[in-house]
């Protein structure tokens, strides 16, 4: 793999010229609540040693909310609108280990028949510029989900810090080279002794369960009673889903622009909520949080799993340092992985 | 390709069902989709009202019968209530067909037994077609439908029809104390009614479509009667958005309902998780 050198204030010219290409540059913002689309490259955030930002950055592959279609209403007829996609690249610099996977990690469930054109068109359009990550605290667990803070996976490009104002590039896919081409003036030759030297010293935070132990018991344990009262502090507030990087449920609904016109909306849901499975009967197969929180857990260490080959979870413990009842995923799935020890 | 924008189809015919059920005979606009659209029975749709949302049923109308589809619905929430205001010649939307489907072709050369509560008749209704217009491929076909009183049985005029129809036992009964004073039918439950009729298991297959509770009830009955867990066939009508496998609604397990199902075997329901 191809490694180069580039300094703090090259890759701010680089970002600079980057805007004025037009690629939408996104980056964490100051004072780390989410990720924004940066115009002034003075505003790019490199975080490899602070907490991550409240909500990762899939929104921009995968909007809050987002029309799929408009529709005009025309005697009894309908003109249904599509509008089309805005070209250039999206770049993600900055992406922690447990950010970069996420687009490909989403990109399963959008992709296993019918093809989300509104989810690939920005998927296809994304580079990753990713960064090894020196932060660790109680709510980290990306080792346990099989995600190295040191790793490039994921990434097209991706950074070590050496020191506070050089990083070691490297150029991890086609897809990444291309993009750097016309940039190769801001980099220098790249010495990877020095950034193996970087990458030896990042420790990831402890496993904290065993994932396929935990899958393999929910398989069998569906009506265990851990999962008794295992929603019975949960709020149902849905923050986890919405600051997941990987949490991809959503909803379908119209909204009137006018007294003719509206657009068809996707906008995100979340398994937390009480209305997500109620049934117009007003039966609910999901009727409380205990079984909302059951199917959160399952989802993404047993079902995503089964079906996609892939943990729906990187780790990254936004869903436990947001929540307002301090439910901890980890420690969730650490006492279920305890009970399946026992047997 | 958009897969969340709908063709539009127009209503050509609505049939008044029950106090508050409505059939819609349904035409696509566009004249080369009318001519290429196919789908199985069992299949289903995203059914839209421009400015109120979706709403999913079946196909109620039988593949066999080109050139239109039907779907009934009873009014509920929001959509169905914006559905019931519609009127002959309006537009409306629709996305699909989505879904896996009854195993209509396994099915030829054996006793097909009908079970339905309800406006549960709908999609059973979409195979009782199939197999009445492919009669002589198919043996026996017995059709048990209940519902809880006169007034909400759906379909009337097609009951007769079946009723008349040589080589098909029709059974209807009204839930006690739903019959009227010109009820001929039968008076009980769906589940002592098919116990009483007792279709026989041998080389059948039973379809069973209705309320949780009726098909929690009829079940036992038909293994009674000696029918196998791979022979009883039913649908799962779990609240659904997309249709498509993606919006994460109808899971039960790693199941998506909308395109694993919504047809399953009561062999492959048990053992799905009890969350449906």
């Amino acid at each position: 793999m191809e490694e180069k050198i580039i300094s703090y204030s090259n890759l701010v010219s680089l970002t600079g010229d980057l805007i004025k290409t037009g690629c939408m540059v996104i980056c964490e913002d100051k004072n780390g609540t989410g990720w924004k689309r940066i115009e002034n490259p003075d505003e790019i955030k490199i975080n490899h040693k602070e907490i991550p930002s409240n909500i990762s950055y899939k929104e921009f592959v995968f909007p809050k909310t987002e029309p799929v279609f408009y529709f005009k209403s025309k005697k009894e007829d309908y003109d249904l609108i599509e509008k089309n996609a805005q070209p250039g690249k999206i770049v993600f610099l900055g992406a922690k280990p447990c950010d970069s996977r996420s687009v490909e990690i989403m990109s399963k469930v959008f992709n296993w028949d019918y093809k989300d054109e509104f989810f690939n068109e920005k998927a296809e359009r994304t580079i990753v510029i990713g960064t090894a990550c020196n932060y660790k605290d109680e709510f980290c667990f990306c080792t346990t989900v099989n995600i190295d803070p040191a790793s490039e996976k994921g990434s097209d490009l991706f950074l070590i810090p050496l020191d506070e104002n050089t990083y070691a590039l490297k150029i991890v896919t086609g897809k990444g080279k291309e993009f750097i081409q016309p940039y190769l003036k801001y980099l220098s030759d790249g010495n990877p002794a020095k950034s193996q030297e970087a990458l030896a010293k990042i420790k990831g935070p402890d496993k904290k369960f065993e994932p396929s132990k935990v899958r393999e018991w929910i398989g069998n344990n569906f009506e265990h009673k851990l999962f008794d009262n295992i929603g019975s502090t949960c709020v149902g507030c849905g923050q986890c889903a919405f600051a997941c990087p990987v949490c991809h449920c959503f909803d379908i609904v119209d909204e009137e622009c006018s007294y003719e016109c509206g657009r068809r909306m996707k906008n995100w849901d979340a398994c937390q909520f009480g209305l997500f499975t109620l049934h117009s009967s007003g039966h609910n197969p999901r009727e409380n949080q205990n079984k909302r929180y059951r199917q959160r857990i399952a989802h993404k260490f047993k079902y995503y799993t089964d079906k996609f080959d892939e943990i729906l979870c990187t780790g990254c413990g936004r869903c436990s340092r947001g929540c307002p009842v301090q439910i901890d995923i980890a420690q969730v799935a650490g006492e279920i992985n305890l009970v399946a020890n026992q047997v | 390709m958009n897969i969340y924008k709908p063709e539009l189809m127009e209503v050509i015919e609505i049939i008044d069902e029950t106090a508050d059920t409505k059939t819609f005979k349904l035409r696509f606009k566009d004249p080369e989709i009318a001519k290429s659209f196919d789908f199985k029975a069992g299949q289903f749709g995203e059914y839209s009202v421009f400015g109120e949302g979706e709403s999913t049923f079946c196909i109620a109308s039988a593949p066999t019968r080109k050139d239109y589809i039907e779907c009934s619905f009873k009014q509920v929430g929001k959509v169905t209530t914006a559905l019931r205001r519609i009127s002959i010649g309006d537009t409306i939307g629709f996305r699909g067909p989505y879904g896996n489907n009854f195993p209509v072709e396994e099915m030829k050369g054996k006793n097909v037994v009908f079970i339905a509560g309800g406006i549960g008749l709908a999609p059973v209704r979409c195979v009782i077609w199939n197999v009445l217009d492919l009669r002589d491929q198919f043996k026996d076909v017995t059709i048990v439908y209940g519902a809880r009183s006169v007034a909400d049985l759906v379909y009337k005029r097609e009951l007769e029809e079946w009723k008349n129809m040589p080589g098909v036992k029709t059974v209807v009964t009204v839930d006690p104390g739903g019959e009227d004073e010109n009820w001929k039918g039968e008076i009980g439950f769906v589940p002592a009614i098919v116990e009483k009729t007792a279709p026989k298991a041998e080389n059948s297959v039973a379809i069973i479509c209705g309320p949780p509770v009726m098909i929690k009830y009829t079940l036992p009955v038909l293994n009674k009667l000696g029918f196998k867990d791979e022979n009883i066939i039913t649908t799962l009508e779990n609240r659904m958005k997309c249709g498509l496998g993606k919006c994460g609604r109808c899971n039960v397990g790693n199941v998506y309902v909308c395109k694993d199902g919504p047809v399953f075997t009561y062999d492959q329901m048990k053992k799905l998780p009890a969350e449906y």
